[in-house]
């Protein structure tokens, strides 16, 4: 399994202390994400935001969440057979988790450089797929972590601070 | 479209006397309501509730779309506009009329007819915003070209659209066009020019608005944004058909020479308005109906319609044709004006005065300020808290989101308890469920 990580400067101290501690979400929300289904994808993101509007979760970092989660989400229904998000909220950050059934991004890297897609037909039909989507989400994330490789269920998760540090 | 028109169920007041916060040109009568909570169930912003078999809107939520209006059939929600009388008030009148306004009515009534009737109404000049719809386009398109990083430029013509994203989409308040609507232009560029021409002041001349729908009569009693005293009053179409019918049969035996401009009456559709702005560099979106707007909104917060350089968004059905205050059919009515549209003749405007105005930064709005509604608390702690004692009762309660406890869905009640405003014993699935296990 290939591993990506990348965690934007200021962020490393507060990162590492919470994969270690893994601290109980005060809210957490789930969704399915089914393959292809983009009359139903967005749908996870879109109560992740009415979430955070209720939280009354500053405008810029509403927006940037609402990018990344929207961005993810399309994601896997778009190039996996299915998945599910994950969001785990806290009062000083959102941690989202999307993790799919496969096929697996072969080459991580690859996948990170903006305009490079493997979108199919259909999804490009639907007018996805135009290679913004991880690069976005890296843009938009406070810290990026991807597990996955060829043939294999692929895992994003994503942390945004509410606050700058 | 509901009889909210006939002028029978129109509430008269002079409603610069009760200028509040957060005002807004629609009353309930609680002696019609009988709390079928219809109108509960299509209020976008969850703004109605009903207690106690009463309907109630929270001001600080409504945005005058006008669903309820539309949809209660008991006549209990009524929508205000002035009294033809404030007229009096004014030495010189103006009417500034909205473009659906020409799409009420039959196709033997002429454009000339229906505007030289609203003149015989009592008003010393009429304009329409039909004549500015070039001008418009034009600085629209400036807009949009100095402004590209905000891309997508939402149209703010709108005022039931304006205030919805200052209460649920307020990140996208950057992207409003920042400029004045087209009534509102007018209305500048009439009080200079009459002041000038008939030497009077600025309290002797009285400019209104023909407008169709209960957002305008609200946006000109309290108007979002403004730098300068604008409107004196709104009248709306159905308040005054009745009369202008009448008046209609008198002046078609007499016809005057009256200016029109057809070719300007695509303001009253949000497609054709659209259609308009599109151009080589510029593309353009048009989305009507306030569900599908709350949708398309939603898609801008996620950046996904970034590929539009300017969205034209309107609260009604294919745009001010559908308001809520007009009394033909929106899709009548459509047909109506683009018939005008297609047979009318291109009528030469001079603006070099509206063009003054406006590089002198006359028609410019201040930043409009967000009204978050669905913020549970200032602090984030307190809201987490709230948050989660909102999903506690949402557990209890049975899921059904029938709306027979007055609140629009089942998490909406349990928003309502936890903020205090409701009850777990409003809900009378739960009321049964539980005197049937007592039995
Ligand atoms: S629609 Fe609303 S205002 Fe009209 S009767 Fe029903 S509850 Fe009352
Ligand atoms: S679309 Fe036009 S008629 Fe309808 S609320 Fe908006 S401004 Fe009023």
């Amino acid at each position: 399994m290939a591993e990506y990580w990348n965690v934007s400067p200021g962020f490393e101290d507060a990162i590492t202390r919470y994969f270690t501690d893994v601290p109980e979400a005060e809210v957490t929300l789930e969704s399915a994400i089914p393959e292809k289904d983009f009359n139903s994808a967005g749908r996870g993101s879109a109560e992740v935001k009415n979430l955070l509007k209720r939280l009354g979760v500053d405008n810029d970092i509403l927006r940037r969440v609402a990018v990344a989660a929207y961005e993810a989400e399309i994601n896997v229904a778009a190039h996996s057979i299915g998945g599910k998000m994950t969001s785990h909220i806290y009062d000083d950050m959102i941690h989202i988790k999307f993790e799919d059934r496969g096929p697996g991004i072969a080459d991580i890297d690859q996948a990170m450089i903006p305009g490079f897609s493997t979108a199919d037909e259909l999804v490009r039909e639907f007018g996805f797929g135009a290679g913004l989507g991880l690069p976005n989400i890296l843009r938009n994330a406070d810290a990026l972590h991807i597990v996955s490789a060829k043939n294999c269920p692929t895992l994003v998760e994503l942390i945004i601070y509410f606050t700058p540090i | 479209m509901p009889d909210a028109g006939g002028t029978d169920h129109l509430f008269h007041t002079d409603m610069n006397d009760e200028k509040k916060q957060y005002f807004h040109a629609l009353q309930i009568l609680a002696d019609n309501c009988t709390g079928c909570t219809a109108c509960v169930k299509v209020c976008p912003t969850e703004a109605i509730r009903v207690r106690d078999r009463k309907a109630s809107i929270d001001p600080n939520r409504c945005i005058d779309c006008g669903n309820c209006v539309s949809i209660c059939q008991f006549h209990a929600i009524i929508p205000r506009s002035d009294s033809l009388e404030t007229l009096n008030k004014f030495k010189y009148r103006v009417a500034i009329i909205s473009s659906s306004y020409f799409g009420q009515f039959t196709e033997d009534i002429s454009y000339a007819v229906a505007k030289q009737a609203l003149l015989e109404l009592g008003f010393d000049e009429a304009a329409e915003e039909a004549m500015v719809t070039d001008f418009m386009i034009k600085i629209i398109r400036d807009y949009i070209r100095a402004n590209r990083d905000k891309r997508p430029i939402l149209s703010s013509n709108c005022p039931a659209v304006v205030r919805l994203i200052q209460v649920k989409y307020p990140a996208l308040l950057p992207n409003l066009f920042h400029l004045e609507a087209p009534m509102s232009i007018l209305t500048r560029y009439l009080r200079e020019k009459i002041r000038e021409e008939k030497q009077l002041n600025e309290d002797e001349i009285g400019i209104f608005l023909i407008v169709p729908c209960v957002a305008h009569v609200t946006a000109v009693h309290q108007p979002e944004g403004v730098y300068k005293h604008l409107q004196d009053g709104a009248f709306s179409i159905g308040m005054i058909y009745g009369k202008v019918r009448e008046l209609i049969k008198k002046v078609q035996n007499n016809p005057v020479e009256i200016d029109t401009y057809p070719k300007g009456l695509t303001w009253a559709l949000s497609g054709v308005q659209a259609e308009l702005v599109d151009c080589e560099d510029i593309r353009a979106l048009s989305v009507n109906g306030i569900e599908n707007v709350m949708d398309i909104l939603s898609r801008v917060e996620d950046h996904y319609l970034d590929q539009y350089d300017y969205i034209v968004l309107r609260s009604c059905t294919n745009g001010c044709v559908g308001g809520c205050l007009n009394v033909e059919n929106p899709f009548v009515a459509m047909s109506r004006i683009q018939k005008m549209i297609k047979e009318g003749e291109e009528q030469i405007i001079d603006i070099h005065n509206l063009e003054e105005l406006y590089h002198d930064g006359e028609f410019a709005v201040a930043p409009l300020t967000a009204r978050p509604i669905m913020e549970l608390d200032k602090d984030i702690k307190t809201a987490i808290k709230k948050m989660k004692k909102i999903n506690e009762f949402l557990t209890m309660l049975p899921g059904l989101n029938c709306s027979a406890c007055g609140s629009p869905t089942c998490y909406a009640l349990a928003e309502d308890i936890v903020l205090g405003k409701a009850t777990i014993d409003d809900c009378l699935v739960l009321l049964k469920r539980h005197s049937k296990e007592e039995d």
